[in-house]
């Protein structure tokens, strides 16, 4: 048969039907994606120039920037934003530290190491209502586990309320979020670091390096891509998390735990005044837009495109 | 080995087994307190091993319902949170089930389309999967409201659908597209050149490659769909079309809360995704170095 073929190589994929098959395979996905992802994403920047009350449908007005104008004044607003930062930074300071040093431990050859790669790994498939209510009951100021274990351990004297002071709950936060994320973190490293070729830490050896040496010289330098993706990636995803607050402090103690996400649903569900809550989703818009921006600059995406 | 060396060992798996367990004990934590009685529950000091093991729990939420309506709590009144486990439960596996297969259909169509065919436009599709890979479904979900209003689907299960399908269709579009880029187009080359089909060679030839990247695409959008809490909160209104997560939440609204009751719905809502993941953890672990997750 392969005489048969014909002489020039570059009939490489299409031929006419055949590209009507690949119009035909798009085509689902267009018009998905045109109904239910570009369609409310122009909602919902043309929300944010409106007044609208979800229960009074027909009283809905244009209000031009008077929406952001009110956000930008709202100190709310302010708090939200800067407790996101430190929610952010924490849990992304934790969760990249916490990844790597489990990452290397379990990159380890040791005899039934599977099986505390499966169990380590687990936390991400959990619901987050599930980890929320285990950490409410858990961390339960009066008949949790947690106060009682630091407790008999005499860490502490008196037990901490943990989710109703503000410092406390943001903790609390941050550790859930350190909890069910480090995976993330953990897997992404993990496959990088079985691609790095055991010659060099041998050749290492044989200079004489030692073990902080050698994370130092050859480990790091070669995580540097992994982690910067990964970090980009966990810092747009933990900016705007809702649930992960939401679900476990509510905002609260007060509005101590808000953060952009839960300041837009709030707006949005509890004060009704959606165009608000979209001009709150058109600031994370333009402020992830930054961070992709910086991802497909750091990982390449698109130049590889190029050459495939 | 020599003694040191020994010595490493024990160190390291005692590292180990101690991050190990402290990852595990919230789970652990909540499965002992959902077998526990009520008085046990709130003692104090706490125990970890329940002295008396009990269903009640358990029995509450799986036939809580037939035993409320049998009392006749029908006839006034509005029956208990707890009356309505089962239908969350099974709302909660329609949605995800058939968000997974539109999901997993539309996506690994298009990826295909995307990786051996050419169109206009065609290099702007990955950059909107990224985009819509990174915006988080806070900001989809007023205007998504507004759009099942247009269509007046709120409180429909359809509605989540679609929902769930906007959200997980980046993403999985995005892991299916890196699979099919590492699929060599020559066996379909050959395969065209000798007078197959495109459609025979998607179905008997494209399709078993892609296998692996499918499972792990379906995966990820069942526990995408199956954890999400805020479509559920957004669009639901009725008590028994709520999907599971949200339906929990309710066991909070009372004036005490049933730790019981509520860590007895954490084991159940958690089980089919451990199954899953005992299943196909493998896979898991192969989307994730493609990139293909959402969190």
């Amino acid at each position: 048969m392969a005489g048969a073929r014909p002489a020039a190589p570059e009939r490489r994929r299409f031929t006419l039907s055949d590209r009507q098959v690949g119009i035909l395979f798009m085509l689902p996905f267009i018009v998905t994606a045109a109904l239910f992802m570009v369609w409310p994403v122009v909602e919902a920047v043309r929300m944010a120039f409106y007044a609208y009350n979800p229960l009074r449908p027909d009283d809905i007005y244009w209000v031009g920037f008077e929406n952001f104008e009110r956000i930008f004044d709202d100190p709310l607003f302010w708090e939200s934003f800067r407790q996101a930062l430190v929610w952010t930074g924490w849990s992304i300071l934790f969760q990249t530290v916490l990844g790597v040093a489990l990452a290397l431990l379990l990159n380890l050859t040791l005899p039934g190491m599977a099986i505390f790669r499966g169990l380590l790994l687990f936390p991400y498939i959990v619901p987050t209502v599930v980890i929320a209510l285990n950490w409410r009951w858990i961390f339960n100021s009066e008949i949790g586990i947690v106060n009682h274990a630091l407790l008999s351990a005499g860490i502490i004297s008196e037990n901490i309320a943990w989710l109703s002071t503000p410092d406390m709950a943001m903790l609390s936060a941050i550790l859930l979020n350190v909890w069910k994320y480090t995976p993330f973190v953990v897997i992404c490293v993990l496959a990088r670091l079985q691609t790095i070729p055991t010659e060099l830490y041998d050749a290492a050896k044989v200079d004489g390096a030692g073990a902080w040496r050698r994370f130092m010289d050859i480990t790091l330098p070669m995580l540097k891509e992994v982690l910067v993706v990964v970090i980009v990636f966990r810092t747009i995803w933990t900016f705007n998390k809702f649930e992960e607050i939401y679900l476990l402090t509510r905002g609260g103690p007060g509005t101590s735990t808000f953060n952009l996400a839960v300041y837009a649903f709030e707006e949005g569900m509890a004060n009704l005044r959606l165009g608000v809550a979209a001009a709150t989703g058109v600031v994370m818009i333009a402020l992830l837009l930054v961070g992709t921006i910086i991802y497909v600059r750091v990982s390449g995406f698109g130049r590889e495109e190029k050459t495939a | 080995m020599t003694r040191r060396d020994v010595m490493l060992r024990l160190f390291l798996y005692a590292a180990l087994t101690a991050v190990t367990f402290l990852v595990c004990f919230p789970l652990i934590w909540a499965f002992f307190t959902s077998m526990k009685p009520k008085d046990e529950i709130f003692l104090w000091p706490p125990t970890l091993w329940p002295s008396t093991w009990t269903l009640e729990n358990y029995r509450a939420l799986l036939v809580g319902r037939d035993a409320y309506f049998q009392a006749g709590g029908s006839s006034g009144g509005t029956p208990p949170p707890s009356a309505f486990f089962l239908d969350w439960f099974w709302n909660s596996v329609i949605v995800t089930v058939c968000t997974t297969l539109i999901t997993t259909i539309v996506s690994t169509l298009a990826a295909y389309s995307l990786t051996r065919f050419s169109f206009p436009g065609q290099r702007a599709v990955p950059y909107l999967a990224l985009v819509g890979y990174m915006v988080p479904s806070i900001i989809f979900v007023f205007p998504m409201f507004l759009v099942m209003v247009d269509l007046r689907l709120t409180d429909t299960l359809l509605s989540l659908i679609m929902g769930y399908v906007c959200i997980t269709l980046p993403f999985s579009m995005w892991l299916m597209w890196a699979f099919f880029r590492g699929v060599p187009v020559e066996i379909e080359e050959a395969a065209l050149v000798d007078g197959a089909s495109r459609l025979r060679v998607f179905w008997e030839i494209v399709l078993p490659t892609a296998w692996p990247g499918i499972v792990a695409a379906a995966i990820f959008t069942l526990i995408v769909s199956w954890n999400d809490y805020l479509f559920g909160r957004v669009f639901m209104n009725s008590m028994e079309k709520l999907p599971l997560t949200v339906g929990v939440m309710h066991f909070f609204d009372g004036t005490h809360v049933d730790w019981g009751l509520m860590m007895a719905s954490s084991v159940l809502m958690t089980l089919p995704m451990a199954i899953l993941f005992m299943l196909f953890q493998r896979h898991l672990v192969a989307g994730f170095g493609a990139g293909a997750v959402k969190g």
